[in-house]
């Protein structure tokens, strides 16, 4: 590893942009990944998070714009073996067992990491010995992940990775992702789920319509959109006057004769709510990313001002 | 040099355990063409070690094994992209040359028992009798000579999806077995067709094979007509694998 690897920031798109006949799957992306950074691109479907993604890992290359990772084009770093990465819709190889599979990935690698202790970190152990292909989504998301790892790569890009999975596989998921994580590595993951963006990532890059249209710290993205939204029944009355001032409420909006509020601090908000009077058929969730993006798209919400835009970022 | 070459050893590893573990691969991959054999010379009349047509058609149908293994390879790489397998193989530091090799290589692998089991049918079957430098230059030869078949079967996997890559390489499987005079000797096809025939891939390829019982050194003409054609399928591989990079 030269001195210029290590002063290079590991990700890094300057006015990226590709696309696909009329579409502009990616329009001018600008952004800076350092070292050690945990990062979630958020945004929905057709956002341009995986042409970002192939954008990054060299299988595609971009229309106009730069993108470097560790200081390289991306296929350098590919070559060298400094990422690691899960792709979307990538289903189980036929006709090999999982460790035959791990072993023949880490082997590609200069420096990998003990096989048993990449199929350990994936929560593999038990399954080393059945084939690939006859695992379940979960099981198999497993061996996408154990793939990613195993060169023990200084980047570990995951798109989407728990797209297909149900709660309890996710959230196992998750854990074996930290496990590797305190490791001090960079990690790039893409989701759409604003709740494991939070949980799991440092700093949040939502994308839109193939740029960033807003990007800081998770505490950042709590507070502009409301981590969470509580709701309640009117049951006939009108609704009480002051909602909008309780402690943590960002907005408020009736529907169908319930109340929703957006809010950044649901128990002090839900604590003066009962203070008001008597609540029916409370309900408190977290904001899903269609709300962030209603918060953060629209107009009139200023809180999205709390974001350092990204023109003035690039400058940094 | 080690560095380059140990990711294809391992990749081929892999890709062979994964081949044969195709049970049905192995079993109508290599079990057709002595099927064929054993029809085309006990149907009708037993032919012996002293017919000629015994080892004419021994050597025309493990041509035809070793060009039908060779178009197989394709399917595996079609499935392949299918499920986003060689997208995965991008990311990883193998590079796509050591990628292409390594899928020749295993493909060409695969050959060796599509050849060797009709000439043991020929053998033990129906006494058919070589010297033992006559046997090791027949597999050699229709081993290499093969080589263009591997390299078009692998353009077609690059090139199409799974499904059309099936269709495709059984279509172009039987056009050039049967044009080439594998199944049937040229000698009996219509003078324009025989005239046709003896530039194909397949023809060549069984001509080698034909030489070398006849006790001859392949012909240069022979060799350089198999030549342009790996020249042609390869310059097809290295196109279409570019091409599925960008799309894949």
């Amino acid at each position: 590893m030269t001195k210029t690897h290590e002063a290079a920031p590991v990700v890094a798109f300057a006015g990226a942009v590709r696309t696909f006949g009329e579409v502009r799957a990616v329009a001018g992306l600008d952004l800076t990944i350092g070292r050690g950074e945990r990062v979630a691109l958020l945004g929905r479907n057709g956002a341009g998070k995986s042409t970002s993604i192939s954008l990054l890992l060299g299988l595609d290359e971009p229309t106009a714009g730069e993108v470097r990772l560790f200081g390289e084009p991306p296929q350098h770093a590919v070559r060298a073996g400094r990422v690691g990465a899960m792709l979307q819709g990538t289903k189980p190889v036929p006709r090999v067992t999982v460790r035959e599979l791990v072993n023949f990935v880490a082997s590609s690698y200069p420096n990998p990491m003990p096989v048993d202790e990449a199929l350990e970190l994936a929560g593999l152990g038990e399954l080393a010995g059945r084939r690939a292909d006859r695992l379940s989504g979960g099981q198999a998301q497993r061996v996408n992940f154990a793939v990613a790892l195993v060169g023990d790569p200084g980047l570990l890009v995951l798109d989407e990775p728990t797209a297909a999975l149900d709660v309890a596989a996710r959230r196992s998921f998750w854990q074996s992702m930290h496990a590797f994580t305190q490791r001090g590595k960079t990690v790039l993951f893409s989701t759409h789920y604003l709740e494991e963006a939070d949980q799991n990532a440092d700093r949040v890059v939502v994308i839109d319509r193939g740029r960033v249209i807003a990007d800081g710290s998770n505490t950042d993205i709590k507070q502009a959109v409301g981590a969470s939204l509580v709701a309640f029944d009117l049951q006939g009355r009108s609704a009480p006057a002051g909602l909008a001032s309780l402690p943590g409420v960002l907005s408020v909006a009736t529907r169908d004769g319930r109340v929703q509020l957006r809010t950044a601090d649901s128990d002090a908000t839900v604590y003066a709510l009962a203070q008001l009077g008597p609540v029916r058929g409370l309900e408190v969730t977290s904001a899903g990313l269609e709300d962030a993006f209603l918060a953060l798209t629209s107009p009139a919400t200023t809180s999205a001002s709390v974001f350092s835009a990204p023109t003035q970022k690039a400058g940094s | 040099m080690f560095g380059q070459i140990a990711p294809v050893n391992q990749y081929v590893k892999l890709e062979l355990r994964r081949t044969f573990r195709d049970t049905g691969f192995v079993i109508f991959g290599i079990g057709t063409p002595v099927l064929m054999y054993l029809m085309f010379t006990n149907v009708g009349g037993k032919a012996d070690g002293s017919s000629g047509w015994a080892v004419t058609a021994m050597v025309g149908l493990a041509a035809y094994g070793a060009l039908s293994a060779g178009l197989t390879v394709g399917t595996a790489v079609a499935e392949d992209k299918a499920a986003g397998w060689l997208r995965q193989l991008r990311i990883t530091p193998l590079t796509p040359a050591q990628a292409v090799v390594g899928r020749a290589v295993t493909g060409s692998l695969m050959v060796l028992p599509a050849i060797m089991v009709v000439l043991l049918t020929g053998a033990i079957v129906n006494g058919v009798r070589l010297g033992l430098g006559q046997w090791v230059a027949l597999i050699l030869l229709l081993w290499i000579g093969s080589l263009p078949f591997t390299m078009l079967g692998l353009a077609n996997g690059y090139a199409l999806s799974a499904q059309t890559t099936n269709v495709t390489n059984v279509v172009t499987n039987l056009f050039l077995a049967f044009l080439g005079g594998l199944w049937f000797p040229v000698s009996e096809f219509p003078g324009w067709l025989a005239a046709v025939a003896r530039w194909t891939p397949a023809h060549r390829l069984g001509q080698l094979g034909w030489d070398t019982v006849q006790g001859a050194a392949p012909g240069l003409d022979t060799v350089l007509v198999l030549v342009s054609w790996l020249v042609v399928f390869g310059a097809y591989a290295g196109y279409a694998y570019r091409r599925a990079g960008r799309r894949a």
